[in-house]
């Protein structure tokens, strides 16, 4: 494989170690591969959808994080479900998760640019804040989902799931996004340098809000499909917010910020399922699972932060620790896939 | 307690001039890239004397003061301290050297007596240095600064700025051994009260053997507390003469400046009117109190390019905030703006994107439909503006490749390629070489012709020539304003170091710490 392709190109990874695990998956269990990858394919774009919006906040710049994901996402799931059921329309149910997410991506957004507050503090508050409101409403929740998006989500034309095609598209919109609007470019400009971002004009506060609020809503969407897929649950989203960082760093995108990479959501979460499956394949238990998802984590991090600054022998990229600045990005576009 | 402990004076000695020198400084060079800071700097610190070193921005006074305190080594020449040539960075050799810093070297977080440990721990007890430090710094507070309101366990950061320059100083000299003191603008930030009781404490150090280094742009303070005078211009010693006898206009003159000092009617005059060309006024700052400003006004008519001039840190840097961000009601500013920070590593670069990238992310916003980007029309304004400035590399070259030169084009470009209406720059041109610079003054000069406005702070004041209007500034005022013919070098040198005789109006507590905490903070070098 071409070095520079590669440095280009940092999704690649991520779809390369699915690959690398769906293979590994096929010779241990001897099965079909296909009904492997369609049944990944099924699961994946709940996390892609959280994973896209995690990954607009991260591009935001140092620091910037959500972690009020996994709370919305169970809250969510409760009021699209209860939405849904009493309306009696779907569509209600979804636009009611995703109301949910925008409320409490508010409340963290009013916390971390009017009080100065530091996001992970802000959206940790405004997470507990909604899992306390989901135990509440948890208490004697007896709604059903929606039959009629139950069906939809379950369809699976071909065995591509409808869902991977819809989501296909979302990320394609994001790409949009970043590469081709204002607020896209904007944004990567707060996320390399606020300072710098400011001066030139961008109204940095209002991209970053806008990060928070994108991220809420997308976070607030998954918990609506999720809760009609499976069912409502107060841990729902719990798995999802160490999965929707995991899967952000992996794609390629900067933990530092300036460099959103949406395809790379797409191989890692393909990545994190097939893993998932694997390790159950090999009847490991949860607690390794985690372990093994965390060790990559900071593995991947290592990669392109650590390695790469003691390499690095420029001086000049040394002043601002940015893992993986310049010296990977040949071209100079930031919004790779 | 031994950290209050004075060196012994030295026998009987009368003349000053026959006393050993503490630190010498011998044919010293120091060069920061390009830029040469100091050109064999030949200078003798004598014990128990004080003495006063005046200069311009530039002249390279901070640098000559942190060779001297073994904190930066030079290029050529040596640093003798006792007769013995130093290293830079022995704490051996400059143990005795302490200096006190104008921004202070203070940690916010911690008590007074906590920084007393951090600087002096060599001099302090193993065991109960808490209550050592808190007694020896009370001691010698109480002893500079009568009534000074300071008690060790206040954190650094609840004092007053006034406050924390005493602590500063007084943190220089709690040492065991005191040869040398350095006091780099002790009085900038000290009411008139404790300036005349620091000043009668250096006196007594002095007597006692101490030698004091005073840096200060308060000329007559330096007279009036200094034995000898060194004047320092463009990283050398041009002057070195005995304070007695001299006086305020006599050490301008070595400065470099023209010796009259123009009189308020000048200044005024130009004010009431602009430029007199009765152009359209695009902003105005009536009478801006507070953040560092003590009211200032001017207009900026359309096409003028207003220079803000005078020493480092005296408004200059806060206007062009207030015209940045006008949000409060007496800024008026009726076009768009656009901002050239100068120190382009903090606020200019995005370091991960190419030059044209860098370059159009300000027009990009102008350029757009419906928050849709036109690349085409982009490319268009990026192809111009590389041609016209002529950055190496071209539109695709990464920014952090280019040289510190060209990253400044793209910066200046920025701005300049939006439709703003009125381009603020903030000392833009530091550390850029000659050549860029004359390139980017022509641009200015071309850009105000077709009827841009242009503020333009700088700290060097030769490119002030360029501006057709000079507003110089000290302590938050307006101290003069110059027009046409009036703008020179020596004018203004003159004007920023002219102390008016109206005694100085303490500072509010706090007040110049401020901008440094705001979102947007100043870019300082």
């Amino acid at each position: 494989m071409n070095l520079r392709v590669t440095r280009s190109r940092p999704w690649i990874w991520g779809f390369a170690a699915a690959a690398l695990i769906w293979l590994v998956i096929l010779a241990i269990s001897g099965q079909g591969g296909g009904q492997t990858l369609s049944l990944a394919l099924s699961l994946a774009p709940y996390l892609v959808i959280v994973g896209l919006g995690q990954m607009l906040v991260v591009t935001a710049g140092p620091g910037n994080i959500d972690v009020s994901v996994a709370p919305v996402i169970s809250l969510a799931g409760f009021a699209s479900v209860a939405v849904s059921a009493g309306t009696g329309s779907a569509l209600a149910g979804v636009l009611a998760g995703i109301g949910v997410g925008l409320v409490v991506a508010v409340v963290s957004t009013v916390a971390i640019l009017g009080l100065a507050i530091p996001p992970i503090i802000a959206t940790l508050a405004a997470g507990l804040v909604a899992s306390s409101v989901t135990l509440h409403l948890a208490g004697g929740f007896t709604a059903v989902p929606d039959p009629g998006l139950r069906e939809l989500l379950n369809l699976r034309p071909l065995g591509v799931p409808a869902l991977a095609v819809a989501i296909a598209a979302l990320t394609w919109l994001t790409v949009v996004l970043l590469r081709r609007t204002v607020y896209g470019r904007s944004l990567i400009a707060v996320g390399q340098n606020r300072r710098a971002a400011e001066r030139a004009g961008v109204p940095v506060s209002r991209v970053i809000a806008t990060a928070y609020l994108l991220s809420g809503a997308l976070a607030g969407l998954t918990g609506a499909l999720l809760a009609t897929y499976i069912a409502p649950s107060a841990d729902l989203g719990t798995r999802y917010l160490l999965d929707s960082v995991a899967v952000v760093v992996i794609g390629g995108t900067l933990i530092s910020g300036g460099r959103a990479v949406p395809v790379g959501v797409w191989g890692a979460a393909l990545f994190f399922i097939l893993l998932d499956g694997l390790v159950n394949l090999v009847g490991w238990s949860t607690a390794a699972q985690n372990l093994l998802k965390g060790g990559l984590v900071l593995f991947v991090l290592f990669l392109a932060g650590g390695g790469d600054r003691a390499r690095s022998t420029a001086p000049r990229l040394r002043r601002r620790p940015r893992p993986a600045a310049a010296t990977t990005t040949t071209t100079g576009d930031n919004s790779d896939g | 307690m031994h950290v209050d402990n004075l060196p012994a004076p030295p026998g009987t000695e009368r003349d000053r001039a026959a006393r050993p020198p503490v630190v010498t400084a011998r044919g010293v060079t120091k060069a920061y890239g390009r830029t040469r800071a100091l050109a064999g700097v030949d200078l003798q610190v004598r014990a128990g004397e004080v003495l006063g070193l005046v200069g311009h921005n530039g002249a390279g006074k901070s640098t000559l003061m942190r060779v001297l305190a073994g904190l930066e080594s030079c290029d050529a020449g040596a640093v003798l301290v006792h007769g013995e040539e130093a290293p830079a960075g022995s704490a051996a050799a400059f143990g005795t050297v302490r200096m006190a810093y104008q921004e202070t070297s203070l940690c916010p977080d911690l008590t007074v007596a906590e920084n007393m440990w951090i600087s002096s721990r060599h001099c302090l007890p193993r065991l109960g240095w808490r209550r050592a430090a808190s007694t020896s710094v009370r001691r010698r507070l109480d002893e500079v600064f009568p009534g000074h309101g300071v008690t060790p366990r206040d954190r650094v950061e609840d004092l007053s700025l006034a406050q924390r320059q005493m602590v500063e100083i007084v943190r220089a000299c709690l040492v065991d051994r005191l040869d040398l003191l350095i006091l780099d603008e002790p009085t900038e930030s000290l009411g008139p009260d404790a300036a005349r009781t620091l000043y009668a404490y250096v006196r007594r150090l002095a007597e006692a053997g101490t030698a004091v280094l005073l840096i200060s742009h308060r000329i007559r303070e330096v007279l009036s507390a200094a034995d000898r005078v060194v004047v320092l211009r463009d990283g050398a010693v041009t002057a070195d003469r005995a304070a007695a006898g001299m006086t305020e206009p006599d050490v301008l003159t070595l400065m470099g400046a023209h010796v009259a000092v123009p009189s308020e009617r000048t200044g005024t005059a130009h004010a009431a009117t602009g430029d007199g060309t009765g152009a359209r006024v695009v902003a105005e700052l009536r009478d801006a109190r507070g953040g560092g400003l003590h009211g200032v006004s001017l207009r900026i008519a359309a096409g003028e390019v207003v220079g803000l001039a005078g020493l480092a840190g005296q408004g200059q840097q806060e206007v062009l905030e207030r015209l940045w961000r006008p949000a409060r009601r007496d800024t008026e500013v009726s076009v768009t703006r656009a901002y050239v920070p100068g120190d382009r590593q903090r606020s200019g670069l995005l370091p991960l994107w190419n030059v044209g990238d860098n370059l159009v992310v300000t027009a990009m916003r102008g350029i757009a439909r419906r928050g849709l980007r036109r690349i085409a029309d982009e490319r268009d304004v990026v192809r111009h503006w590389v041609e016209r400035l002529a950055v190496k590399g071209g539109a695709d070259a990464g920014i952090t490749e280019l040289s510190g030169g060209n990253q400044q084009k793209v910066v200046v470009a920025r701005a300049f390629a939006s439709t703003a209406g009125l381009v603020l720059l903030d000392d833009p041109f530091r550390g850029v070489d000659v050549h860029t610079k004359t390139e980017l003054y022509r641009l200015i000069r071309e850009e105000a012709a077709k009827g841009r406005s242009i503020v333009w702070y700088s700290s060097e004041n030769a490119e002030m020539a360029h501006c057709d209007r000079v507003h110089v500034f000290r302590a938050g005022r307006t101290v003069a304003e110059l027009a046409g013919e009036e703008i020179s070098e020596e004018r203004i040198i003159a004007v920023s170091f002219a102390e008016s005789d109206e005694p100085d109006v303490p500072k509010e507590p706090g007040e110049s710490g401020a901008p440094d905490r705001a979102a947007h903070g100043r870019t300082h070098g």
